[in-house]
Order: structure tokens, then sequence, then C-alpha cells
């Protein structure tokens, strides 16, 4: 893949070409050194383990370790905060920036697609879902936002072919490994950045412009907002007016609540009747054993016959208790619902069965203390939807922008603006045509915005960006006395189209279907 | 549940996941909604404070992905996958539930009973 991009860096002319290509080469050479990194830990790790280990006894395993998971983060969104000058003048020529997501969890990188951002945009959002199996509950998911100027940032001519070529030859481990002391030793404060710095002058360049790291307490079924650190500053030819907090939604899936950890027969002993056994097969799922009547209906999603649930507070023992003759190898299973104790006594087929039930629950206990809040409910992830190829920024504007019209209103330029906005939407008039198209028999005394009917436009605005009237001023020709015409004028320009500001108290209460 | 302009609000919320439906080109939800800061509040027949802009569930389609998903006709929209329905236009909201390219909406309701459910527990 390094091959391809650095042969696509080379051929390419426009530059949002050139900053795609660039940042899958960064991604790639990030992904190599961490996995070469990995590689280097697991095979350290073989070699410690070979040696000197004692085979563990019977009985329970000194080092649990909790299972693993699926961690997702999507819905990811950055404020951005412009100046309000920036924001509503759109004077001069527009920036545009090209930026992207890298998320790195244990040796696994993963980068969103690039967003191009102009001032005209109030919010970075990716539309990615990014999934990491294999997550452990102490796992560290770190954040970084990449991004890179549009515009050209120097002479270019021969430089992508430098590149390319400088690349194109694969790292050698001694150049891996200096490169790596290098960056490990160049992260003084925290860890260094993801990516490589860009070995070769030409191409764009991506710079750091903040970072964040995630854990397992950040993680909720819900949508929250989290600090960023923000890494560069007003010099930096990328940056951009972070208002510093990530919008996200990090959801975890631990393996222990999406997959059964223990299945078998039991034979449960019914509430109230000593001598009533009834036989079951047994499902351990997440929060609940379900039990079935046969070991078939687990698979067909057949109701199960009850389900005992088990969570933080049930306790579990190996009962020697209520041991009648002939009746050996149980367990009890108590859960407290308000004041009641619930007690389910349950019987394996053998020691060997009582003993790896036993596990599974310990085993399951300790996933949950270790997953904590993930274990409550499972979380919902949703299948990362496939890539899109990214799309040029259309200028987006605001509903402020789009509403603007011209001196010459019609209703008909009303229309035709919504029309475009929302394609084939308009079929049926939408409610508020009916106000233009009556008479509009509420004049608005109260309104200072309302033109006097006798002159026809005293003065066209300039219709560069909505203005608020204060709601005392009055305008030179309005005069509390004069009557007021009811009968419209085709000409006279309606006080309600001049956009949102400045038509006054609102007299809709508009319902849409969605 | 009126607020003061200044200070946070707060509310007992109902989580609501609403998997939208194909319908030829179409992704919809099956309810209406009406409010909005341009709007004019006091024709709100759903709210309990008749200066509240916010946005409130106005039909819901019988049989619809939002009566599925527990949508209830008079619930008040406070939060899309994220983003904030207390302060926003009517077609702002409008926007934020049909974008096109999610297919799942998360929101974030509040309905008077539920703020009555949690008062009752608190006071038993």
């Amino acid at each position: 893949m390094r091959e391809g991009a650095c042969k696509l860096l080379a051929a390419c002319s426009q530059r949002e070409q050139a900053l795609e290509a660039t940042k899958s080469l960064l991604v790639c050479n990030s992904r190599i050194l961490s996995y070469m990194g990995e590689l280097q830990r697991r095979k350290e790790a073989q070699v410690l383990g070979k040696s000197g280990r004692r085979p563990s006894d019977s009985g329970p395993p000194t080092e649990r370790s909790p299972c693993r998971g699926r961690v997702c983060i999507s819905d990811l969104r950055i404020p951005l905060m412009w100046k309000d000058t920036e924001y509503f003048k759109n004077k001069g020529d527009l920036h545009r920036w090209a930026v992207f997501l890298l998320l790195q969890l244990g040796e696994h990188i993963q980068d969103t697609e690039m967003i191009l951002v102009d001032r005209t945009l109030t919010d970075i959002s990716f539309q990615n879902n990014v999934l990491f199996t294999e997550a452990g509950p102490d796992f560290e998911l770190r954040l970084e936002l990449y991004g890179a100027c549009m515009e050209e940032e120097g002479a270019l001519a021969g430089a992508p072919k430098r590149l390319a070529t400088k690349l194109s030859s694969s790292l050698g481990r001694s150049s891996g490994r200096r490169v790596r002391a290098s960056l490990e030793s160049a992260g003084g404060l925290g860890s260094s950045p993801i990516l490589l710095p860009t070995p070769a002058v030409g191409g764009p360049r991506y710079h750091l412009l903040a970072h964040t790291t995630l854990t397992l307490a950040a993680v909720q079924d819900g949508f929250r907002t989290h600090d960023l650190t923000l890494a560069s500053h007003e010099e930096n030819p990328a940056w951009l007016p972070l208002y510093g907090s990530v919008c996200c939604r990090l959801v975890a899936q631990p393996l222990c609540m999406t997959q059964p950890t223990a299945n078998g027969t039991l034979r449960v002993q019914q509430a109230g009747e000593l001598q009533d056994w009834a036989r079951v097969h047994g499902v351990l799922k997440g929060t609940s054993l379900f039990c079935y009547r046969q070991p078939e209906d687990a698979d067909t999603g057949e109701e199960p016959l009850f389900t005992i649930a088990i969570n933080k507070e049930t306790r579990v023992r190996a009962g020697e208790l209520d041991q009648t003759v002939g009746r050996p190898f149980t367990l009890t299973i108590s859960n407290r619902y308000g004041e009641d104790e619930v007690t389910h006594t349950l019987q394996t087929e053998s020691r060997g069965a009582l003993h790896s039930w036993m596990e599974a629950l310990w085993q399951l206990f300790f996933d949950m203390s270790q997953w904590k809040q993930c274990c409550d409910e499972i979380m919902k992830i949703e299948t990362p939807a496939p890539r899109k190829t990214p799309q040029v920024l259309a200028k987006q504007g605001s509903l402020y922008h789009e509403m603007a019209i011209e001196p010459l209103d019609d209703i008909a330029a009303v229309t035709d603006i919504l029309a475009q906005r929302e394609g084939a939407r308009l079929e049926t008039p939408p409610p508020w045509l009916a106000m233009f198209t009556e008479q509009p028999a509420l004049p608005n005394p109260c309104s200072p915005a309302s033109v006097a009917p006798a002159p026809a436009r005293t003065h066209p605005m300039p219709w560069g960006r909505p203005r608020t009237f204060s709601l005392d001023a009055v305008p030179p020709d309005h005069s509390p006395g004069a009557p007021r015409s009811v009968a419209p004028l085709p000409q006279q320009r309606s006080p309600r189209s001049r956009g949102l500001f400045n038509k006054g108290p609102p007299r809709t209460w508009l319902q849409s279907p969605v | 549940m009126s607020y003061i302009p200044g200070q946070p609000v707060t509310a007992v919320v109902q989580r609501v996941e609403i998997h939208k439906l194909r319908q030829g080109e179409n992704l919809i939800l099956g309810f209406s909604i009406g409010g909005g800061i341009d709007q004019d509040p006091s024709q709100n027949p759903f709210s309990e404070d008749k200066t509240d802009k916010g946005i409130y569930v106005t039909r819901v389609s019988e049989g619809g992905p939002a009566e599925i998903a527990g949508l209830q006709i008079g619930d008040k929209i406070m939060q899309v996958n994220g983003w904030d329905m207390t302060m926003v236009t009517h077609d702002q909201a409008r926007k934020r539930l049909t974008k096109r390219s999610e297919e799942v909406v998360r929101l974030l309701v509040t309905r008077q009973s539920l703020q009555k459910a949690v008062q009752r527990s608190m006071l038993s």
C-alpha cells in the first residue's frame, strides 16, 4: 500500500489529491512502525515466558486476565471558534484546511476520512464509526487531530518525486530503530505524536493540532464531551481556532456480554418444591444465566424457560449445605430484589462440571469488576459504514446566507431558494406560503422594520448579512397616526420576507414531518 | 419545564434510539416535530410552560420507526446524536433529524410523566 501511495503522490497534480495521498502514506508508515514495535514486544514476551516459570497447580489461577472487548467511537465532532467578524462578514479569500483524525488503541491505528474545513463551518464532524476489536478494559484510545493548509506552502516543482523516491525504499531495521528511538525520546512531556514527521520537503505537510486520550472512564452509552489538548499555536500555518473540546460516542462491548461464556446441562430446583428438579440447558451470557428446555433452543432463538440474573450483587456459592444424599455438585445463586432474596440451587453433572461452572462465574465477576459500566447493559455498536470518497466541501453557508433575498424580492425567489436546498421535498406548498398569498390583514404596529406603504422603497437594503434592528429604532417615515393601508401593493416588500430577524414576534407554530 | 435564562437546564430524560426506515429515496423516522426558537410557543399544545421554545413531537405515525422505538406524542426532544435541540430553529431541528448519512438517530427526550415518576420515587 505504501508503494501505491508513493506513486500516487508523485502523480498528483491537484492539491487535494496530494493531501489525500500524503495522509495515506503517513498513516501507513505509522502503522508499520507500530506493528513492528508490537512484534518486538511479543517476541520478548515469548522469550521471557519460556524460561523460569513453574506450571500452575490446580486451583484458581493467580493471574486472571479480563476478557477482551470491542471499543467503538463514533459521531466525532470538534467545535470551532471563529471570530464573529470572520464568520459573518466572509470577506477575503476563503482559507481552507484539510483535517483528519488519527486514532490509536494498542498497536492498531485507524484514521478517519479527510474533511475540508473553511470558516463557514461551525464544527468539524466526522461521519465514521471507528471500531477496535481486542481491547482490554485498561485501554487507552489516543485521538489526534492533524491539519494541513489547502494553499500551497512553497515551491513544489520537483518535490513530489523526491518524496516518492525517498519513501519507496523500505525502512530498514536500523533506520527504523533510530526513528523509533528519536520518537520515544522526543516525547518529553507526554507521548509523542503518532505520525512520523514528513521526511521530505515536498508534498503537503500535516501538523498536529490537538490530541487527547480516552479510557474506560469515558465510555458511556451516550454522547459526551471531552477536553482536547491543543498542540499548535497561531504561527503554525495549519492552525485552526479550536474550541478545545471533542464530542463523541464512545462505547465498549466486552466479549463476556455478547458471547456465551459457559453452557451445559443443569438441574434446577424449583422454588418451593424440594424434590422437584427441572433439567435444563443453561447458557451463561452477559449478565444472565438462561435456562432452556433443550440445547437446540439456545440457537433457534426460543425463549428460555427462565433466566437467572447474574450481576455485581449476585452471590454464588458452591453448595456444601443442602446436600441431600445423591445430590452432590450443587451451587447456589442468590439475588436480592428489594426486600426479598431469591436463591436458585443448581446441580451440575459432575465435579468437573461444577468446577468449570464456578470458574466461568468467577471469571464473569472478574470481568464485571474490570469493565465496570460496560457490563450494566450491552452497548450497541453499529457496523462501520463503508468509507465514502472524500467530498469536496460545497459552500455550505449558514441559514442566514441562504435566506439572503435581493431587494427585488418576490415569493418565487424564496420558494426557489428552498427548493434548491431541499430538492424534491417541496411538492406540497409549505404552510407558511399561505401567509403571503392571503391578505396580510395584520399590520405590524409594533414592528419598526415594516415599511410604510406610501414610499415603496425608501432605502434599498444592501443584503450583506442579516441585521437586527433595535426595538427602539423608529424608521424616519413612521407616523403613528397615519392610516395604514391594508391592501397589499404587489411590488411592496413584505416585511416577513426579510429574513429571520426582522419580523417581530413569531406568529406560526410550524409542524414538519421527519 | 420552565427555565431561567442563564441557568443550566436539567431534565430527566429517556433515551430513544430510532432506526430510520428507507422509503424509496428517503429515510424517514415516522413522526412530526413542532416548535423552535423562531416559532410562536404559545401555540404549542404539548408544553407545560407556554414560553418553552423547544422541539416537541406532535404526531407519531402508527407502526413507524419512532413508535417502535418508544417515542410518544408530546415528548420534548432535548438532544439528537449529541446535538442540542433546546435552542434551535425549526428548520435546524428538522435538518438534524434528517441527515442522509445517518441511519440511526439517538434522541434524548423528556416527558412530564418521567419527571413526575422521578419525583414520586424520590418522595417514597
